[in-house]
């Protein structure tokens, strides 16, 4: 013990000594040129286009290593990337509509080789069902067997739409598509470039860079094989694009030729469930001039929410997109280095109400089934009536982004001006007139019409509330407090397999959400649509929804469509079948140093425009 | 004693074989890898639930599977295991391999700390037993006991990293801070020494004025910001060190040991230029080993050189000083690596982490540098880590050493009149050793894939993290290896702990009759 307090006299006057010497170093901050990145989720690999790598950090770092013909802004907007090439209809009628696409010349892949038609090629091989029969790559609807580019292209609308098969021009830098009809957003169907000669060089069991002779003629051996469906060729490039891209080691000894892309950055190295690091591309060429500062923007996994936010108050992190709950919201707001953003989602929550038995699912006899006539009419409609949609609004979702105002139509995103006219006159305002208390006394007058002593004797409904998810929890909660001032008793069945139990006849009535990863014209379509819709849950048909639905699927001027948004509107609204409530809320804090980063509602989220992003 | 290995090694075996055949019956009855599927509206689900059956044989029930799965296992006696392939389309082998030195690197240093603390405040509190030190550090014992390592974490994190890093921005220490530092100290080492109150006061004072002055001169030399030690600090600790060790070990009545310790202490003084220019030119693990090897030859030879008679103790309390003094170099030299550590680009003055096993943005080719990273990123961790573990220790060692100072040995001891250090550290530590050591290595294994919640709030991705997943993702073959890893480290702790045991007591024979 001696020795310790000694040592410590030592140490004071040796450092008083040193302080002759030792002069104090100002601490001033270097100019970063790093973006480090949070994301909650792992990544899954180079290659988004499998069932098992599709995820939002995979669609974010796609984003930095691919540029293709087209992006979408924070503003919901496509936007043509003419750096990189461009499209135009060559010929528009009825039964033949035709775009041309064509890569401006120059633009490169990060390894030198130049970009032309033959790259935007392999988009044929992964959307058609067709091409992958004829080539004998196999059948992608068959349940037994995968095909040999096993991706999620197949059986879309690409495949549904096409005529024939790309037409490649003479100097081999433009592809023309054929579609049976003016689809309608058929502009985010066409082709993206992919780095078919390294494709190629991998399936051949290339280790590394080639030089620009052996790229092109890689290049070449593609399109041959492409041109004659070379079963062979094609199956072993198949194997490369299904299992060789999905690596998550990634580091000097990786094969560098499955990193080869034509975006701002590439991606240099990767810990599996840790970190992904990507450099800037010193040949890029493919997209608008990067104008900021970054050189290398890393993306790290915390998947705990505290970690996270505490690790952005240190300056570990730059960009936290985490859950976007009140209390996450509270933590950021306390952090002085950070902006919050908080903005909206693609998302949107509704409520819908069983109308009809679904094709598959156990048959629906409930109150608000349409044998019911009006009076299960009235029923709907004093339960869309009863929803609190401005409490949830206020306790919910203003906490968070500060939006207390439900939406009104699920077809366009608030704050556009064809949002207000739509809600004018699509037959919203009968749920949003008055206030709450006017809303339950209609409610009730409804209700006891049929029900006299409903207060008394509530009307039992059953509700699928989607499990493991709070703010559902509470949305539910608020629901079941007002109903019951106007004669409803809501029974929930909260269950976390609930995707399954959508459309089940165990159930009056539904709330979740759907999300959207495009703007198409169709948007709500896929929960209307008497056939073919992918989330038809409520078994409700009516001949007008449906006729607007099939004249969604070609293009139209922009007016006509708002038209036919109220038509449909007004049908709904009527049948008292479905609500909106709120599109859900994303938060996003960024340090305040970094600018240019503006969180986007549609995929990719963060990184739609890097090449601006400056300390 | 060979035949004795062998047949534990045997039943190591069965157990097991039972506990893996039985978890992979229960795991396997109680997780569907089938039920997202099941769910899913996937048009081709079907296949999917196919292909995933013929994957993973779920159509073989489990008790036969289990077999299967261990056909893949003992391919380790042929050099080639099997542990299947995780849902995640990773064979297990290697998803294990990458988290094993995570999870060790986590735990080791924590571990190790833990131990060494908590026996060295037991001991002391079992000395002063009653005392007020004894009454503070048992209830801070139970205080750390009872804390719950999520919330250490976030504390530590908040105080320790965010605020200690935005503190280095401009390093003045305040005023009531150099005070508040001072007293603490003084109360601490009032309490440790003891004695009446005369002594109480004056140790009081002396640490007082000693910890103020120091913290006062380091904050306005900006010490934290440049850190070293230098030839001279190197010197005294390294005196001190050579009297402290010889003294706790043979006594300082034995001038030959006294001589040897300080023979090697000033000759590590004597190496601090040479080692530095290595340490500048050829900074390497193998050479840092070397140079271990080096260090602890010659100190076997001052030993010898100054011993005749009664040589093992004196080469042993020769290697303890020669290894504790060489440290200060090392530290001295991570010191000087911490002002362009914290230069770097990467770190930028913010050099205390949160979270992760090393920095992303880091890559400097310097050896000092990217180990003084591992070290940063280790901090925080293995302080919450040790923390909550060794308070454990603080009172299994004070127990153990309170019961084995009863014993009649102990009474026999002194009544011969041996001094109260050979009494103490003879007599009475290493009968304390006995059962700290199968706690020890007991605790070791069980925090290999107990982790969980600590590698979730580092965002550390070991052993706890494969094991979550495997769990949630109902991935029978990654739970199955993380707990071949885990069992098997259990179940050889226990034989560890066991020859151990025969080791340090005499009277336990390994092999003998039976």
């Amino acid at each position: 013990m001696k020795f310790t307090r000694s040592a410590k006299f030592a140490l004071a006057a040796a450092a008083s000594a040193a302080l002759a010497v030792s002069l104090l170093t100002p601490a001033q901050a270097a100019t970063r040129s790093t973006v480090v990145i949070h994301h909650t989720n792992v990544q899954t690999g180079l290659n988004c286009g499998l069932s098992t790598t599709n995820s939002t950090v995979c669609t974010d770092q796609a984003a930095l290593t691919g540029m293709g013909f087209n992006y979408y802004n924070d503003k919901k907007e496509l936007i043509k990337n003419t750096t990189f090439g461009s499209y135009k209809v060559i010929k528009n009628s009825k039964t033949d509509f035709r775009v041309q696409y064509t890569v401006a010349p120059g633009r490169v892949w990060s390894d030198g080789t130049p970009i032309t038609g033959v790259d935007l090629l392999l988009s044929h091989i992964l959307g058609s069902d067709t091409y992958s029969i004829e080539a004998g790559l196999g059948d992608p609807a068959s349940k037994t067997t995968k095909p040999a580019f096993n991706g999620q292209g197949y059986g879309s609308t690409y495949h549904k739409n096409i005529v024939g098969e790309p037409v490649l021009s003479s100097d081999e830098m433009s592809v023309t598509l054929r579609w049976k009809s003016p689809i309608a957003n058929w502009d985010l169907y066409g082709p993206g470039p992919a780095p078919v000669h390294a494709m190629v060089l991998l399936a051949e069991g290339k280790d590394g860079l080639q030089s620009a002779s052996a790229n092109l003629a890689a290049k070449d051996r593609f399109l041959a094989a492409y041109k004659s469906k070379d079963t062979a060729l094609l199956k072993k490039i198949g194997k490369v694009w299904s299992e060789d891209y999905t690596i998550t080691t990634i580091n000097s000894s990786t094969n560098p030729l499955l990193l080869i892309s034509n975006g701002g950055f590439i991606v240099e190295s990767a810990v599996p469930k840790t970190s992904m690091t990507l450099v800037v591309n010193p040949k890029y060429n493919s997209g608008p001039k990067m104008t900021g500062s970054i050189d290398k923007i890393v993306f790290k996994v915390i998947t705990d929410g505290t970690a996270a936010v505490q690790a952005l108050s240190n300056g570990e992190l730059d960009v936290y997109s985490g859950q976007a709950t009140a209390d996450a919201v509270a933590a950021l707001k306390k952090i002085t280095s950070v902006n919050i953003t908080g903005g909206e989602q693609a998302v949107y929550e509704h409520w819908d109400l069983h109308y009809d038995s679904v094709e598959g699912e156990t048959p629906y006899t409930g109150v608000f089934s349409k044998n019911g006539g009006a009076k299960a009419k009235a029923l709907r409609q004093a339960f869309l009536l009863g929803i609190p949609r401005d409490e949830i609004m206020e306790k919910i979702i203003a906490p968070i982004n500060g939006i207390t105002k439900p939406l009104c139509t699920s077809w366009v995103a608030p704050g556009t001006s064809a949002y207000d006219k739509i809600c004018a006159v699509n037959g919203s305002a009968f749920y949003t007139r008055g206030t709450q208390e006017s809303r339950n006394k209609t409610a009730l007058a409804l209700v006891q019409k049929f029900y006299p002593d409903a207060l008394k004797n509530p009307i039992k409904i059953n509700v699928l509330v989607p499990g493991g998810n709070a703010r559902r929890a509470a949305q539910f909660a608020l629901a079941k407090a007002n109903l019951a001032k106007v004669g409803f008793e809501l029974v929930g069945d909260v269950q976390s397999g609930w995707g399954a139990l959508l459309g089940s006849g165990k159930y009056d009535a539904f709330f979740f959400a759907w999300v959207s990863s495009s703007v198409t014209q169709k948007q709500s379509c896929s929960v209307l649509e008497t056939t073919g819709g992918s989330n038809y849950v409520m078994g409700y048909s009516n001949s007008t929804v449906d006729k607007v639905c099939t004249e969604l699927d070609v293009a139209m001027k922009p007016d006509l469509l708002v038209q036919k948004y109220i038509t449909a509107d007004r049908a709904l609204f009527a049948d008292a079948v479905t609500l909106p409530v709120f599109t859900h809320p994303g938060v996003t804090a960024i340090n305040k140093d970094l600018k240019g980063l503006k969180p986007a509602p549609l995929s990719p989220q963060l990184t739609w425009n890097y090449w601006e992003w400056s300390y | 004693m060979v035949a004795f290995i062998l047949r534990r090694l045997g039943v190591l075996g069965v157990i097991l074989m039972g506990s893996s055949f039985i978890l992979y019956n229960l795991a396997a009855i109680s997780a569907d890898p089938l039920a997202d599927l099941r769910l899913s509206t996937d048009p081709d689900r079907d296949a999917k639930i196919l292909a995933l059956t013929r994957e993973l044989q779920l159509d073989v029930i489990p008790p036969l599977r289990y077999f299967l799965w261990l056909r893949g296992v003992l391919g380790i006696f042929i050099g080639q295991p099997d542990f299947g392939t995780g849902r995640d389309g990773l064979a297990v082998l290697d998803s294990l391999a990458l988290a094993i030195p995570v999870t060790l690197r986590l735990v080791a240093a924590a571990t190790l700390l833990a131990a060494i603390l908590g026996i060295m405040i037991g001991i002391v509190t079992a000395l002063r037993q009653y005392s007020r030190f004894d009454y503070s550090m048992t209830f801070i014992a139970f205080l750390l006991f009872s804390l719950p390592v999520f919330w250490v974490a976030v504390l530590l994190k908040e105080y320790l990293a965010i605020s200690f890093n935005d503190f280095l921005r401009e390093p003045n220490i305040p005023f009531n801070w150099i005070i508040g530092i001072g007293l603490a100290s003084g109360l601490f080492w009032a309490s440790v020494i003891g004695g009446s109150r005369k002594t109480f006061w004056t140790t009081y004072v002396v640490a007082f004025v000693a910890s103020s002055s120091l913290v006062a001169v380091l904050g306005m030399t900006g010490w934290l910001l440049d850190p070293s030690l230098g030839p001279i600090v190197v010197l005294v600790l390294s005196i001190g060190i050579a009297f402290g060790v010889t003294q706790i070990s043979v006594g300082l009545g034995n001038r030959k040991a006294l001589g040897a310790s300080l023979t090697i202490a000033g000759l590590s003084v004597v190496a601090f230029y040479p080692a530095n220019w290595v340490f500048d030119n050829y900074a390497s693990a193998l050479n840092i080993f070397l140079m271990v090897c080096a260090l602890i030859t010659t100190s076997v030879f001052i030993g010898l050189a100054f011993s005749k008679i009664d040589r093992a103790p004196i080469v042993r309390t020769t290697i303890i000083t020669g290894v504790l003094s060489a440290n200060l170099v090392l530290i001295d030299k991570f010191m000087q690596t911490w002002k362009p550590y914290m230069q770097t680009d990467a770190i930028n003055y913010r050099p205390v982490p949160t979270v992760g096993e090393r920095n992303d943005l880091l890559n400097s080719p310097d050896f000092w540098i990217s180990n003084l990273d591992v070290i940063t990123h280790l901090f925080l961790p293995t302080m919450a880590l040790t923390l909550i573990g060794f308070a454990g220790y603080i009172r299994f060692a004070r127990g153990t050493l309170l019961e084995v100072l009863n014993q009649d040995y102990i009474r026999t001891a002194r009544a011969k009149g041996l001094s109260e250090r050979t009494v103490i550290m003879r007599h009475a530590f290493r009968n304390t050793m006995i059962p700290m050591a199968t706690i020890l290595v007991a605790d070791f294994a069980g925090v290999i894939g107990g982790a969980f919640i600590t590698e979730s709030v580092f965002a550390w991705s070991g052993m706890g993290t494969l094991g979550l997943q495997a769990i949630r993702g109902q991935d029978l073959n990654l739970l199955m290896g993380v707990f071949f890893v885990t069992a098997t480290m259990a179940v050889l702790a226990n034989f560890v702990a066991d020859l151990l045991y025969s080791a340090l007591d005499p009277r336990i024979r390994v092999g003998s009759g039976a």
